[in-house]
């Protein structure tokens, strides 16, 4: 099920990436990186991804938010399932793991804290694709 | 450039003594402008923001002492200096005691003019400066929460995600010994984690707190206390220690914000549990009691000696080591007791050595018409 998944990463912690991808990759999905926010958009913008996990603490602040707000505008965009993963619960103000109280940014995303347990972020992003597509069967 | 010139403003009912003061001026890095009575002079201390103000103490209309206390309440970095033509001690003193920089008594030559204004130029850039070096000190406590936030818990989080990921990887190669080794790791650097939330928790409390006041609702206590519970389970089952629920049926809400109200009930609870024995119990109660309503959080644990409790809302407080040796931050109650005060709370604390501690939260009950 996740083979062929493509996904992309956005996060300026290329340490913190290699974490990630050493669970993703063996999971079967085939994922590409950005380390900042711009390249990050372009890749978006030029390629189809499944699913786009995304960091909100780069660069000069929170500009994983700024790309979240630029996805929402777009038709096309918007329909991509989104993972935040940010180190920032208390900005983000939500207590306790599994309960996120944050604002959606997109039709499909929810929010994990960093560092994140491997068996949650497969099952995060497995469950998040799975939703986005019973959304596009159901809408077409 | 005008902008560069230091603004005199002269308030006096004495039209030569403005003309003169103008003339004396004139030519110096000043930009002057002046008023004939209070009204007209408090009109200008908005338009024209002067650095200092001369203000003659007698005059129709409004008083001096009066315009004196107006304009600085308006900004008090402004430098007040009064003019006073019957040079009593007594009224310079009485206009010194509300908050005028000097005063010059009529008549004055335009050397003491000169001098006194340089003189009040001067307090004005000291007062500006203080001013400024306090805010930078406000930003820069803002900025080390930043600093505390990404530059230190970005590597840590890389490290604990990478080691989860490596874990993951050998799963079916390691041993017990070394899996257990992976696990204390994980452990460690969890702490540390939550070390660092603490630290930015206490550090952006003050303005955090400001915050949440804005969007205070009706909150329901049961389920602030359902949800500190779940908060500690991991810990409580950890020790077997059962934590025994009584809460009054008809309790009222308080008006609060939940999340931060679980927070400090959060603290409290682990607490009680770090201090507890393995298998003990804990008892937590909420009734409304008169116009409060009253959350109670009970341990059987080691207790606070007596010289001690004064200190335990202070920050880095840590108590003698508990039965197993954990310590704390030091810092769970004292931010507890900035956020029970926000909700126009209380804490109240009763313990004996050896026998045990009782929190009491007090908290307002939602008032009607509110």
């Amino acid at each position: 099920m996740t083979e062929g998944k493509k996904l992309l990463i956005i996060d300026d912690d290329p340490d913190f990436v290699e974490g990630i991808l050493a669970i993703l990759e063996p999971a079967g999905y085939d994922v590409e990186t950005a380390y900042n926010p711009k390249d990050g958009f372009d890749a978006l913008e030029s390629k189809h991804y499944d699913l786009l996990l995304l960091d909100i603490m780069m660069g000069r602040g929170a500009e994983g938010v700024m790309i979240a707000r630029k996805m929402r505008k777009d038709p096309k965009l918007r329909q991509i399932p989104v993972l935040i993963i940010t180190g920032i619960r208390e900005q983000i103000a939500y207590l306790f793991p599994g309960g996120p109280v944050h604002p959606h940014f997109v039709d499909v995303d929810e929010l994990v804290e960093k560092p994140v347990e491997p068996e949650l972020l497969l099952d995060r992003v497995s469950a998040l694709i799975e939703a986005s597509e019973e959304r596009k069967a159901e809408g077409s | 450039m005008v902008e560069d010139k230091s603004k005199i403003l002269i308030i006096d009912d004495e039209e030569v003594v403005l003309d003169s003061c103008t003339q004396i001026l004139e030519g110096g890095p000043y930009q002057v402008a002046t008023a004939m009575d209070g009204t007209f002079g408090l009109e200008l201390v908005q338009e024209f923001h002067p650095d200092v103000v001369f203000v003659d103490l007698k005059m129709p209309g409004i008083q001096g002492f009066e315009v004196l206390d107006r304009i600085h309440s308006f900004d008090p970095t402004i430098v007040a200096i009064v003019i006073t033509g019957y040079a009593t001690v007594n009224s310079a003193v009485e206009a010194i005691k509300k908050g005028a920089y000097d005063f010059l008594p009529k008549p004055f030559t335009p050397d003491e003019f000169r001098v006194i204004t340089r003189r009040g130029l001067e307090r004005r850039k000291l007062v500006t400066e203080t001013t400024a070096l306090r805010r930078e000190r406000e930003m820069l406590r803002d900025q080390f929460a930043a600093i505390l936030s990404h530059e230190l818990k970005s590597p840590i989080s890389a490290v604990q995600q990478n080691l989860f990921a490596l874990e993951s990887q050998l799963s079916d190669q390691l041993d017990e010994e070394q899996s257990n080794r992976i696990t204390r790791m994980k452990s460690s650097i969890d702490d540390l984690l939550k070390l660092i939330h603490t630290w930015l928790r206490v550090v952006s409390a003050d303005a955090d707190i400001q915050k949440i006041q804005e969007d205070f609702q009706p909150t329901s206590i049961e389920s602030v206390i359902t949800k500190a519970i779940e908060g500690v389970q991991t810990q409580s089952t950890r020790k077997d220690i059962e934590i025994q629920i009584k809460i009054e049926e008809t309790l009222r809400p308080t008006h609060g914000d939940e999340i931060t109200l679980v927070e400090a009930l959060v603290n409290l609870l682990s607490n009680a549990i770090k201090y507890s024995r393995m298998g003990s119990k804990i008892f937590v109660t909420a009734e409304d009691k008169d116009d409060e309503i009253l959350i109670s959080v009970a341990d059987r644990g080691v207790g606070i000696s007596e010289e001690d409790l004064p200190f335990i809302f202070g920050d880095f407080y840590v108590g003698e080591a508990s039965p197993d040796g954990e310590r704390g931050s030091g810092l769970g109650l004292g931010i507890t007791k900035r956020i029970v005060e926000a909700h126009n709370g209380s804490i109240s604390v009763d313990s004996a050595l050896g026998k045990g501690s009782t929190f009491v939260i007090h908290l307002p009950l939602v008032t009607p018409n509110r």
